[in-house]
């Protein structure tokens, strides 16, 4: 008797949640996006001279506010802190170059890569190497223990040829490299050209791209937030489709192309 | 050794977050007396018996780190009754009542040190209770409590660098935006220092003028 009394209340509790809004028509009526970037984390989000947020993070906020109508407010967030600001409800998005973890997915919704992190080699102008089969049998470096160190160190074992030089910064690794002691090394692509704008390493240019899995990084939400997940992908999607990608790409990282946000072989 | 990126933009910007403690605090320490009066007459006329649980919840707010009590009134007030409110308006709510919960043991404690002889005296002569408390009380008990006062406002001043947790872009919060750009963090740290000092001497010097002046001697 009792225990169907409490069934059901159950049912009638349940039946009774009302019809709720999502997130998407909270932030549309809100009128307000407010997107957690990093900004210490050049060319992807920094502070301008003027102490305002730039980057390729707080432009792709600007659109994704410009394409729901609302105006972005972005908020300062450091790496640890991305997840949490979301799920304590001060940010409606993460724009903060998120890596799509299988373990992050566990927590939040991801959507599908909206930019990725790719390697590049540079090589010394003197050197000759004009791809990646030309670094084989040459002096290579990286700086130690990075990604890209360990792959280098294993294509040179591989190669059975050559010479793998351990640095402790990168900074040492592209000095090098300016000074002839290397023919070549790894790098990530934003990394690379940023340090080639610089002008402190003249001999040194970027010759391809590595072969490396790029580093996917996907916008973020509360993961029940299908709605708002739905939008961003059509969002993505019309990013690349427009050509604003592109362009966002050559503002922040540099001449070339971005790179492709979908894998051969594979849906999404 | 000397060079410093620091524009005279970076300057205002700091000013700029200065402004903003000067206002979160004076916001707080305004609320937060004015409630701490209220609670601490209240916490006195009542026994302790009556004031338990006002005693109980000012204290809650007296022994959680302040950091604690921000990020969880945010949550509460936003994900969980869905109101929009900005962090500023958290903050200067969640300060007034860290404020008003020390401020209360500070009222509470000045009007112990009036004598009870003297407001008998007072009721004797046949003032009110209102009377008793408005010309005697106050500017005794006033006296007694100026320093600590004076001590909970710096206090104050200084803890509001924790509102950064709120979205709250204070002095502190616009020095280390500063340290992440211009990569000078020992510099800045100095001169976010020296704006605290510009900012709390001013108000330690005034309440040390009061004291003197109201000392009877």
């Amino acid at each position: 008797m009792k225990s169907s009394i409490l069934a059901a209340g159950l049912v009638a509790a349940t039946c009774a949640t009302p019809a709720m809004a999502d997130k998407l028509d909270d932030i549309i009526s809100a009128g307000v996006l407010r997107c957690a970037v990093v900004l210490d984390f050049p060319p992807m989000g920094s502070r301008d001279a003027d102490n305002n947020p730039i980057g390729f993070d707080v432009d792709y906020c600007n659109d994704l506010a410009a394409a729901l109508g609302v105006t972005a407010e972005v908020v300062e967030t450091t790496f640890p802190e991305r997840i949490p600001s979301l799920m304590s409800g001060s940010v409606d998005v993460v724009v903060g170059s998120t890596s799509d973890t299988l373990e992050r997915a566990k927590t939040v919704g991801m959507t599908m890569p909206y930019y990725a992190f790719e390697n590049a080699v540079v090589v010394s102008e003197k050197s000759g190497i004009t791809d990646e089969a030309g670094m084989q049998g040459k002096t290579v470096g990286a700086t130690a223990g990075t990604y890209e160190a360990i792959w280098l160190e294993e294509k040179v074992k591989e190669w059975g040829a050559g010479e793998f030089r351990p640095y402790q910064n990168q900074a040492d690794v592209f000095l090098a490299l300016s000074q002839g002691q290397l023919d070549a090394t790894v790098s990530t692509m934003e990394v690379a050209q940023a340090n080639v704008k610089t002008g402190n390493f003249p001999g040194i240019s970027i010759v391809a791209k590595a072969d490396m899995v790029p580093d996917y990084v996907a916008l973020v939400t509360l993961r029940e937030e299908y709605g708002l997940l739905n939008f961003m992908n059509l969002f993505i999607n019309q990013q690349v489709r427009t050509g604003r990608y592109a362009e966002l790409y050559t503002k922040w990282v540099g001449e070339g192309e971005p790179a492709n946000l979908t894998i051969p072989g594979v849906y999404r | 050794m000397f060079e410093t990126a620091l524009t005279y933009n970076d300057l205002m910007f700091l000013a700029k977050g200065a402004g903003m403690t000067l206002m979160v605090t004076a916001i707080s320490v305004f609320i937060g007396t004015v409630l701490g009066i209220i609670f601490g007459v209240f916490r006195y006329q009542v026994g302790a018996l009556w004031a338990m649980p006002l005693t109980f919840v000012l204290d809650v707010f007296r022994s959680i780190p302040l950091l604690i009590q921000l990020v969880l009134a945010n949550a509460f007030i936003t994900t969980v009754l869905k109101i929009k409110v900005s962090g500023l308006t958290v903050a200067c709510g969640v300060l007034s009542l860290y404020t008003a919960a020390y401020c209360a043991e500070i009222v509470r404690g000045g009007i112990e040190a009036v004598p009870l002889p003297l407001r008998r005296a007072a009721r004797s002569l046949g003032m009110t209770w209102g009377q008793d408390m408005t010309s005697v009380v106050m500017p005794l008990a006033t006296r007694v409590a100026l320093p600590s006062w004076i001590g909970l406002a710096l206090g104050v001043m200084k803890d509001s660098a924790l509102v950064y947790i709120v979205q709250v872009v204070e002095l502190l919060k616009s020095t280390q935006i500063l340290i992440t750009r211009l990569q000078e963090p020992l510099f800045l740290l100095m001169i976010c220092g020296l704006f605290y000092f510009v900012i709390s001497f001013p108000i330690a010097r005034f309440g040390g003028y009061l004291e003197k002046r109201w000392s009877n001697d």
